[in-house]
């Protein structure tokens, strides 16, 4: 089988789908959430500071009814998004409801007085069913920002260092591209569903890296031990083909079962969903990038570099 | 059987029992607490980043404020004043000029009157201010902090310490409450799990400002220096007392100060509000006196005592991060994650049979001693396992799944190119052991560098990824190896149909 006829055609692909998902990133027109004037990624508080409050009320609420609540409350400044009321079964199958308020970054008597007016408004929450607020300033969230940008540079780096020592630069660098794209297509999912980017979501995005280079690897470890027996008259093409085909069921079979893992966790917690719905999009992405764009990439540079060496030499000879 | 598979079976065996009992209620034993520690996203409880709080209370706030406006007055320029932000606790982030136009603003902007260093004498100390002046429309928004160099450079350090110690005493070191010190950032990171409310947390840790002693409305002594604080009862006086005890320069300084104001009052001061103000009525040479409260009643006593305990902070922090979670969200989520796994692991079991069928079986064997090592060396580690942290340890399945199937893929290859089974389980873990190898190398390194970069729950995450990827790597290339030989042992080519193979090539 030979999978390598049609590597214009995957590399085309992967770049568009990369050119896509960072077009994505910063104009979307699916994403009215309006919340990040100017960006189309949700940026949770986490990176931008603010408060974030599950308030559990026992009956449903509508939207227009917390805002009132909130429009009632006179703090300085006081900025708030529109509430999001919503339900969830819990493991009794009792249905919940909670409304989820975000406000800017509140003090410690600040959040008591939002609190306390929607206590007076719904009431208190029962035991069963619990208050949760987050609250960052925004000067952390700006550091978590820079931190994480900082650590996945570094993850990076040594990565490449890492591979350059076991392979060769051009096999890091084909296996860094394969990873960028993995992680555009995982922002670029956030992007299009308007879904919160937070902390954990660095956390997925840097799975997703791992994994990735994990199975970029075991492709380019059979590259390597191919290279060995490789003949002159074979192409790099050739083997990164033959490479490709060897690993072929190993990498699904993984990917599948990883996924399958994921996936219950997807189906049973939601609370995680979030992070999993990453997961799940960065693994299946990584599948394939690791399958069809590293190893062509890194075979049509080879060949190109063959071709620029040899064929002088061989017109020499020729004359 | 062969000797060296003997001696291997029995050491694994013997790790599998110490990590099974670690984990067991044997475990609770050892580790006086759960063995695997939850976070707080699982149990319940209350989190705090807190930084020092470096915004003036009101009445320095205030003082402040006048003495600006005098100065604006002497200009003739019309102006109001107001506090700025919320209050919180005692205090401001700083102060609003309201102009009555755009001219009187830039007069006032040119008069110099906000610069950016400030002396303010109040209360008998002199306090270095920080002005951090923004304009908004007619208005000057005056963010007010103090400088950090007037306040000792060890005071997070010693902060830590005293709110560690609060914090054993009201939980009797029954809750794994977690304190830690950030010193490159100044940030002390709290996490109490239990905890309900931001009251409850606050009332441990933050609602604690800085303890002054104060004669004729000068600050003379802090709480600094202050070691002890109890309730006694006083026989002759038959009543309860404080009994306070100063070390090292405060109990001098204290000495002097009692001596110098015999017969005067000393009010005690949490931030700007009086807690009471007792008359000097001897010299304390040693740092050590009581406080007589009349007829007060214990309760009463008691309440005061610790509000004195709990304001010797040297420095007043304040809360930059905070996540409360409620304990039963936590309870849903680990049933949830309990339920996940189960099905998970019967699906990856099913798969693994499914496909490889005996082999696969050994796989699933050592996918079990996978969990409890991973599950043990939490434990051992006293790793805290968090929502992240869970979604890590999937993911470590997966991977101890993959270097399980490369080593069948690569088996099956070596027995497809005519090698017979010994030599082709052999040769087939010798070759996947550079695979398995490289490729969770490169993994390790996201997990290890998120580890020290990372923060709160990402390195929960980390940690949980890094000990799956090194158990993942021990159970597929040691004890899949080691069952897997051990099953072969006697007459292996009888086994060849096993590894899938339809055509062998001679």
């Amino acid at each position: 089988m030979d999978l390598m006829k049609y590597k214009w055609f995957y590399i085309g692909g992967f770049l568009a789908i990369m050119l896509l998902c960072a077009v994505l990133l910063f104009v979307n027109p699916y994403n009215d959430w309006g919340r990040k004037p100017g960006s189309a990624l949700n940026l949770g508080i986490d990176f931008t500071g603010g408060t974030k409050i599950y308030f559990p009320v026992d009956r449903p609420v509508t939207s227009d009814e917390v805002a009132q609540v909130l429009k009632s409350i006179e703090l300085p400044d006081f900025r708030y998004n529109p509430p999001q009321p919503n339900q969830y079964v819990d493991s009794s199958g009792v249905i919940r409801h909670q409304v989820l308020v975000y406000t800017r970054f509140l003090n410690d008597t600040e959040q008591e007085i939002v609190v306390d007016a929607l206590e007076a408004k719904f009431g208190k929450a029962e035991q069963e069913q619990g208050l949760d607020i987050t609250r960052v300033d925004p000067l952390i969230g700006a550091e978590l920002l820079t931190n994480s940008t900082i650590a996945v540079l570094i993850a990076i780096a040594l990565m490449l260092v890492y591979i350059w020592f076991r392979f060769e630069l051009l096999s890091g660098f084909a296996a860094i591209l394969a990873l960028i794209h993995d992680s555009l297509v995982v922002m670029g999912a956030f992007a299009l569903f308007g879904m919160e980017v937070n902390a954990t979501m660095i956390a997925a995005i840097l799975t997703v890296i791992g994994y990735s280079i994990n199975n970029t690897i075991v492709v380019f470890d059979r590259i390597r031990e191919n290279l060995k027996s490789k003949r002159r008259e074979t192409t790099f093409s050739e083997v990164a083909n033959d490479s490709t085909l060897q690993t072929f069921r190993r990498s699904l079979n993984t990917s599948i079962t990883t996924v399958l893992a994921i996936l219950v966790l997807f189906i049973t917690v939601p609370n995680l969903r979030e992070l999993l719905f990453a997961l799940i999009v960065g693994l299946t992405a990584g599948t394939f990038s690791s399958l069809f764009l590293a190893g062509p990439i890194w075979a049509v540079i080879k060949d190109w570099r063959d071709k620029k060496r040899y064929t002088p030499k061989t017109a020499n000879a020729v004359r | 059987m062969r000797h060296d598979l003997r001696w291997k079976g029995a050491l694994i065996l013997i790790a599998i029992l110490i990590f099974a009992l670690l984990i067991s209620p044997v475990g609770t034993k050892i580790f006086k607490g759960a063995p695997i520690r939850q976070g707080l996203d699982l149990q319940g409880g209350i989190e705090l980043l807190l930084t020092p709080d470096y915004r003036l209370g009101v009445s320095a706030l205030s003082k402040l404020r006048d003495e600006l406006l005098t100065k604006l007055n002497e200009a003739n320029i019309n102006v109001q004043a107001s506090y700025l932000g919320t209050l919180d606790g005692d205090r401001y982030e700083g102060l609003r000029f309201s102009f009555a136009n755009e001219s009187d603003l830039q007069r006032a902007r040119n008069l110099g009157v906000f610069p950016q260093q400030y002396q303010l004498n109040a209360f008998g100390e002199t306090k270095r201010l920080n002005f951090k002046p923004e304009i908004k429309g007619n208005a000057i928004e005056l963010t007010v902090l103090q400088s950090a160099d007037d306040f000792p450079k060890d005071s997070l350090k010693r902060s830590l310490a005293i709110i560690s110690n609060r914090i054993n005493e009201a939980s009797h070191g029954m809750a794994e409450a977690d304190v830690r010190l950030d010193e490159g950032k100044n940030r002390i990171h709290v996490q109490l799990p239990g905890i309900k409310t931001l009251q409850e947390a606050k009332s441990l840790i933050t609602a604690t400002g800085r303890l002054t002693f104060r004669i004729n409305n000068r600050i003379v002594l802090d709480g600094t220096y202050l070691q002890d604080v109890r309730v006694n009862f006083d026989q002759t006086r038959r009543s309860w007392v404080i009994a306070f005890q100063f070390k090292g320069d405060g109990a001098k300084q204290l000495a002097k100060i009692t001596t110098e104001n015999q017969k005067k009052q000393m009010a005690v001061y949490l931030d700007e509000t009086l807690l009471m103000d007792p008359i000097i009525d001897e010299p304390i040479p040693n740092g050590e006196g009581i406080i007589t409260l009349g007829g007060t009643p214990k309760s009463e006593v008691e309440r005061y005592a610790l509000l004195m305990k709990s304001g010797a902070l040297p420095i007043s922090l304040r809360v930059v991060q905070s996540t409360q979670v409620a304990p039963t969200l936590g309870d849903e989520i680990v049933k949830q994650s309990l339920v996940a796994g189960i099905v998970g692991i019967i699906l990856v079991v099913a798969f693994m049979i499914l496909f490889y069928g005996i082999p696969g079986m050994l796989a699933d064997v050592a996918l079990g001693c996978y969990a409890v090592f991973v599950l043990g060396l939490i434990a051992l580690l006293r790793g805290v396992l968090t929502l992240p942290g869970v979604a890590g340890v999937v993911l470590g399945v997966g991977m101890a799944v993959d270097a399980n199937v490369i080593i069948f893929e690569r088996i099956k290859d070596e027995i497809r190119n005519g090698k017979r089974v010994r030599p082709a389980v052999q040769s087939g873990f010798e070759r996947a052991f550079v695979t398995i190898l490289d490729s969770n190398i490169t993994t390790l390194i996201v997990a290890v560098v998120l580890l020290f970069l990372g923060s709160g729950p990402v390195q929960g995450f980390a940690m949980t990824l890094a000990i799956s990827i090194l158990v993942s790597m021990f159970t597929a290339i040691v004890v899949t190896r080691l069952l897997l030989e051990w099953w072969i042992d006697h007459d292996p080519d009888r086994y060849a149909k096993y590894f899938g193979v339809k055509e062998v090539v001679e």
